[in-house]
């Protein structure tokens, strides 16, 4: 932790970041997000990490920070997925690369057990940023346990039963609001063109399989979706299963440093796919 | 009360310049094929969004037919690539849900392939005739 802290007092100091988007321990002992600057330098004594019962999704806040001040660099605390998050973000053109600055963490294992945290394949982080400042690499879940037993449930029974989950939805649009990928200033889950509005539940299951075709390519697999969600609706499941697809299909790894981008991104590239037989 | 046979809905999203004129010509050669088809001309495959099938299927559609130009043929150029990479990920995922994909069926017939157009649309209303109506329920 003293390495972390280090390393954070170096960056403000210097002035190599204006500020740093990490997590601070309160006095009612929760750990809340919170953004350290030079200021106020005693601040990151109090700085903590807590992968396992504080999760916040820092990129997001650090989307709303940069979008306030585009000029300046900003550090922040990433975890695997954190990173897998602003990779995306650089090449969805919501973040610059060159000015953030990663201060990583490992996950313990039983966090990326419980998270099926997968990677790291080539260049994508697994539960573990490529900066490690804090934490022990830990091994990762090469495959989801919760996709196969799912995948392997006859057809009907697996209508049945994310209709089940489906139905318990409130619309409380907690999964797009907290997910760090959901940047859309208009939202086409709040559009009445593109799905039924005004019923609760959603309709079923055109609201979240509409959300899962928008996170094809884009989520980046940190389970804060899931966790919010008041239904307990398992949107990891379909998630992953989305983002298995997109490597299977287009060979494409959500996640990936900034070299390649989405499938659906781009307009006009001339894959092989094939239509299949009637 | 005698049965009533199974009459499926099933929308079709055909492309402006290649389906579209092919189902126009399977017309002119007076080409039997079933009336379940309701017909939605777009001006390229590649802009029937997954939205757009999602919304269909929500509203009882019972099949989702989409034709586009044959690949390397799209009057947009490459429209149809994305046509395909989207409908294939739109399968999978509908799958994974527990919901037919066959139900969702792609096709390239171009503005010539008239006998070829009847031909799949027959084919089509047959299998969803099979799988019988659709498991969702529909939305208002």
């Amino acid at each position: 932790m003293d390495r972390l802290k280090e390393k954070v007092r170096e960056l403000l100091k210097t002035g190599k970041a204006a500020g740093f988007v990490g997590y601070k321990m309160t006095e009612g002992g929760h750990v809340l997000p919170h953004f350290f600057t030079k200021d106020r330098l005693e601040e990151v004594d109090e700085a903590a990490v807590c992968p396992g019962d504080a999760r916040y999704p820092l990129d997001k806040l650090l989307q709303a920070v940069a979008a306030k001040y585009p000029e300046e660099t900003f550090a922040i605390l990433v975890r695997g997925c954190d990173e897998r998050g602003l990779n995306e973000l650089f090449k969805w053109g919501q973040l610059e690369p060159d000015k953030v600055v990663l201060v990583g963490i490992a996950c313990p294992q039983e966090l990326a057990d419980y998270c099926e945290c997968p990677g790291p394949y080539d260049k994508v982080p697994g539960p573990f940023a490529s900066v490690i400042d804090y934490g022990e690499k830990c091994a990762p879940v090469k495959k989801s346990e919760r996709v196969i037993r799912v995948d392997a449930l006859a057809e009907d029974e697996r209508f049945k039963e994310w209709h089940a989950h489906f139905d318990r939805c409130v619309k409380c649009y907690g999964c797009r609001d907290v997910c760090p990928m959901c940047f859309c200033k208009e939202c086409s889950l709040e559009h009445p063109e593109f799905i039924t509005t005004a019923t609760v539940p959603p309709s079923n299951p055109e609201f979240h399989l509409a959300r899962a075709t928008h996170m094809a390519g884009r989520c980046i697999d940190c389970g804060l979706c899931e966790e919010t969600c008041p239904a307990d609706i398992p949107l990891r499941v379909l998630y992953k299963k989305g983002n298995q697809m997109v490597k299977e299909l287009f060979g494409y790894e959500t996640g990936s440093p900034p070299d390649t981008k989405s499938p659906f991104t781009l307009l006009g590239e001339e894959v092989t796919l094939e239509t299949k037989p009637l | 009360m005698a049965d009533k046979e199974f009459e499926p809905k099933i929308i079709g999203f055909f492309c402006n310049w290649c389906t579209y004129a092919g189902a126009d010509l399977a017309g002119v050669s007076r080409l039997q094929y079933p009336p379940n088809i309701r017909v939605i001309r777009v001006m390229c495959s590649g802009t029937v969004s997954p939205h757009h099938v999602l919304r269909a299927l929500q509203k009882g559609a019972d099949g989702v037919l989409i034709g586009g130009c044959h690949i390397g043929d799209c009057h947009y150029l490459k429209g149809n690539y994305m046509t395909i990479k989207r409908i294939r990920f739109l399968q999978d995922i509908l799958k994974f849900t527990g919901f037919n994909p066959e139900r969702l069926h792609l096709e390239w017939i171009s503005a010539a392939e008239g006998p070829k157009f009847a031909q799949v649309v027959r084919d089509f209303t047959e299998k969803i005739k099979k799988l019988g109506p659709t498991p969702i329920k529909r939305a208002a």
